[in-house]
């Protein structure tokens, strides 16, 4: 007598478990699309994908790694000589260090601001929502070459000009409107339920948006960060505009010097190249989780 | 579906932003007017409009002025050159321009049109650049700024078209440097080997394409002149035979990629394969010395055409232009004037392996070796080629040279179009420039 409740109390999925698996029993176990696909059908076209990839990259390390004037497919003997020229001698140092705290900069504003404003887009209702969130739409099929002229002249009364803040600005601006709408989206998926609950507890708005909120949006957060900072740290057009003393321009306007009207230092340049590249495939390299359960959020919950 | 009273609200609103936006953008703030003289001393921009790569001998230059001048501070700006037009540009609508800037022939009359530029004739003869300038350039910058004898920038060196070829290559094959167009065109195809990856000939098919065909098109018709009369000659029939020649060398002897090369990828094809001949300028010389090192290359002029005759198509002219919005013009003269003064001027011109304005560092003994070596150098004010032309005057040369017919030209080299549609189709375009040119003046 003393045994039968405590089988029965047993939860459903432990009962049996003592006499056989029971997934394998009764039928076959279901196959799945994969396994019906050889694995060199896989495996093949992402290696050629692969290889056509990075064939530009090795081309650029190549270029980077051996010494002018050599001919050779693979960089031996290897040298250092152009890292060493654009980062000294064509002031990569410099440029370096204000592409990073642009990026940096932009990250924080648009990634600010974004919140801020998502978090209204997605809790409150009112009245020319709609037509905002058409407004921001809208503002995505302006170029940034169109604002050019208009900009520079707010800058410019603002003497902004030859700063860093103009670059910052301009960035957030072009970067905000879906960054917006990613993040409202995302702020749409986290139950309202779980803030009241908060509030129940005692917690305020903002503490309840800090506490509950936040660390659920960590995916979205990440994918709107890093696409602000590659974005501002890829974008050479506001930088060569608004930016006209050397030691305050950036990567990318420092790679276009590299090209002269009639010759180009093609191992500076690939060295420049790969010193551009280095920081936005760390980036990548780290948010690369974060940013696939980012976009899977934001793209099918919507 | 029919759209709610805000939706349209929003739409109009974004359409009028769009428009104010456009005419924001289109707009002119007369900031290109005002200035003054100054006093001479203080603070002055200079904009380089070929930043980067002549960036060391400039900051030489800009101290050894400083050290002339301790009053003055000189604020280099190195501008890449594909995009030093548009800086300019936004700059002129919205304010900002430098003092001093780099200024060549190819763009200098859409900036005259704009009244950007302050005209320094009257400088020049007043000043110590008197009677120093090599003649063929001022006249190439009075002739480009479109406005009579009048120049609007202090021409500081040219370039000239030069014919690379591979000396290891035409002797191994056991030929003679090409001279003529017919050497040129018997060495292109005796260095092709296309099983073996060799080519006789790269062709410049992407950015910059026209100028290069122009180039050896007018090279083999032995046509002098590009206007007859109020028309152009692009599209004689001599044109079109030799485009049709010149054309046909891509794919037989030289690589399909041709098509999208600019310059970048024709020099780096040229220094790093087995490529007999490439058609640039003087500027791409340390690109091939770094490459096969002395000896291993060498430069020739355009070779000659019919009848011994050696025609060549005008390059552009570099110069340094005063601002007109400048508010210290006496300090950014002074600037001008040492940076076009012998010495300077001879530093910047060894340096870029190009042909000195001023005719006292013309006389430098590292000019006559230059000239020794490369004919080209000497070519251009020997007296041995007729130079055509190009009317950079027209403010749509820019357009009609580049993004307009670059295409076309393209398709001139796949075999889509033929030499005479390509020829007369730019004719067209050159002549209504040239009538609208001239209903402006």
């Amino acid at each position: 007598m003393s045994t039968a409740p405590t089988a029965l109390a047993a939860p459903p999925h432990a009962r049996g478990a003592a006499t056989a698996p029971p997934a394998r029993r009764g039928r076959a176990r279901r196959r799945r699309p994969y396994d019906e696909v050889p694995r060199w059908q896989i495996w093949v076209p992402l290696g050629l994908y692969l290889l056509f990839t990075l064939i530009p990259f090795y081309w650029m390390l190549l270029f980077a790694l051996r010494p002018a004037g050599s001919t050779s497919l693979v960089p031996w003997p290897m040298t250092f000589e152009h890292f060493d020229k654009v980062w000294t001698e064509r002031s990569f140092a410099t440029f370096f260090q204000n592409s990073m705290l642009v990026g940096a900069a932009t990250l924080v504003m648009t990634t600010g601001v974004a919140l801020a404003g998502g978090y209204a887009l997605a809790r409150f209702d009112f009245r020319i929502k709609k037509v905002f969130l058409l407004g921001l739409l809208c503002s995505q099929f302006i170029p940034g070459a169109l604002m050019l002229v208009p900009l520079f002249e707010i800058f410019r009364s603002l003497q902004m000009i030859n700063s860093l803040g103009s670059v910052v600005i301009a960035e957030t601006v072009f970067q905000l409107p879906l960054s917006l709408i990613l993040i409202s989206t995302f702020i749409k998926n986290v139950p309202y339920a779980l803030e009241e609950a908060a509030w129940v507890d005692g917690c305020g708005r903002f503490r309840a948006f800090c506490a509950v909120v936040l660390p659920l949006l960590r995916p979205g957060l990440i994918a709107v960060g890093s696409f602000a900072f590659v974005h501002s740290w890829n974008h050479f057009l506001f930088a060569l505009m608004f930016l006209s003393e050397q030691d305050k321009q950036t990567i990318p306007v420092g790679l276009n010097t590299l090209i002269g009207a009639d010759s180009v230092d093609l191992g500076a340049l690939a060295a420049g190249g790969v010193i551009a590249a280095v920081p936005v495939v760390i980036v990548f390299a780290f948010i690369q989780r974060w940013l696939i359960t980012g976009f899977s959020a934001g793209a099918v919950k919507g | 579906m029919t759209m709610t009273t805000p939706l349209r609200a929003a739409a109009a609103l974004c359409l009028a932003g769009s428009l104010t936006l456009t005419a924001a953008a289109c707009g002119d703030d007369g900031s290109t007017g005002g200035g003054s003289e100054g006093e001479g001393a203080g603070s002055i921009t200079f904009w380089d409009n070929n930043g980067g790569v002549r960036t060391p001998v400039w900051k030489e230059i800009i101290a050894d002025f400083e050290k002339a001048h301790p009053d003055i501070d000189v604020e280099y700006v190195p501008i890449p050159i594909n995009d030093v037009q548009s800086k300019y540009d936004t700059a002129i609508a919205g304010g900002g321009l430098p003092d001093v800037g780099g200024v060549t022939t190819s763009y200098l009359a859409n900036m005259v049109a704009q009244d950007a530029l302050e005209p320094v004739g009257g400088r020049i003869e007043d000043g110590s650049l008197k009677g120093v300038l090599a003649e063929s350039m001022t006249e190439s910058v009075r002739a480009a700024g479109g406005r009579g004898d009048e120049m609007y920038s202090v021409p500081t060196s040219a370039n000239n078209g030069t014919l690379w070829y591979r000396t290891d290559l035409f002797e191994d094959a056991g030929l003679a440097p090409p001279t003529t167009w017919d050497a040129f065109h018997d060495a292109a195809e005796k260095l092709t080997d296309k099983e073996d990856n060799a080519f006789g000939y790269t062709i410049r098919g992407g950015e910059g394409s026209i100028a290069q065909a122009l180039d050896a098109m007018y090279g083999q018709s032995g046509i002098t002149e590009f206007w007859d009369g109020e028309e152009t000659t692009v599209n004689a029939p001599e044109n079109v035979a030799a485009l049709e020649k010149y054309a046909g060398l891509y794919g037989d002897v030289t690589p399909e990629a041709d098509v999208n090369n600019d310059f970048v990828k024709m020099v780096a094809q040229f220094d790093n394969g087995d490529i007999g001949m490439l058609s640039h300028n003087l500027g791409s010389y340390q690109d091939h010395l770094k490459a096969f090192g002395e000896g291993g290359f060498a430069g020739l002029p355009q070779p000659s055409g019919p009848g011994g005759k050696r025609v060549q198509v005008s390059n552009p002219v570099d110069g340094l232009g005063l601002f007109k919005s400048s508010d210290n013009k006496g300090a950014a003269w002074k600037f001008i004037e040492f940076a076009a003064a012998h010495e300077a001027n001879s530093a910047w011109n060894e340096s870029a392996a190009q042909i000195p304005a001023n005719s006292e560092a013309a006389q430098d003994a590292w000019v006559k070796e230059s000239a020794r070596d490369n004919g080209a150098f000497a070519s251009l004010t020997d007296g041995s080629t007729e130079i055509v032309q190009l009317p950079y005057y027209l403010p749509d040369w820019n357009n009609i040279s580049k993004t307009d017919n670059e295409p076309a030209f393209q398709k001139v080299l796949l075999g889509e179009m033929s030499a005479k549609e390509f020829l007369d189709a730019m004719a067209e375009q050159l002549n209504e420039a040239r009538a609208e040119w001239q209903e402006q003046q």
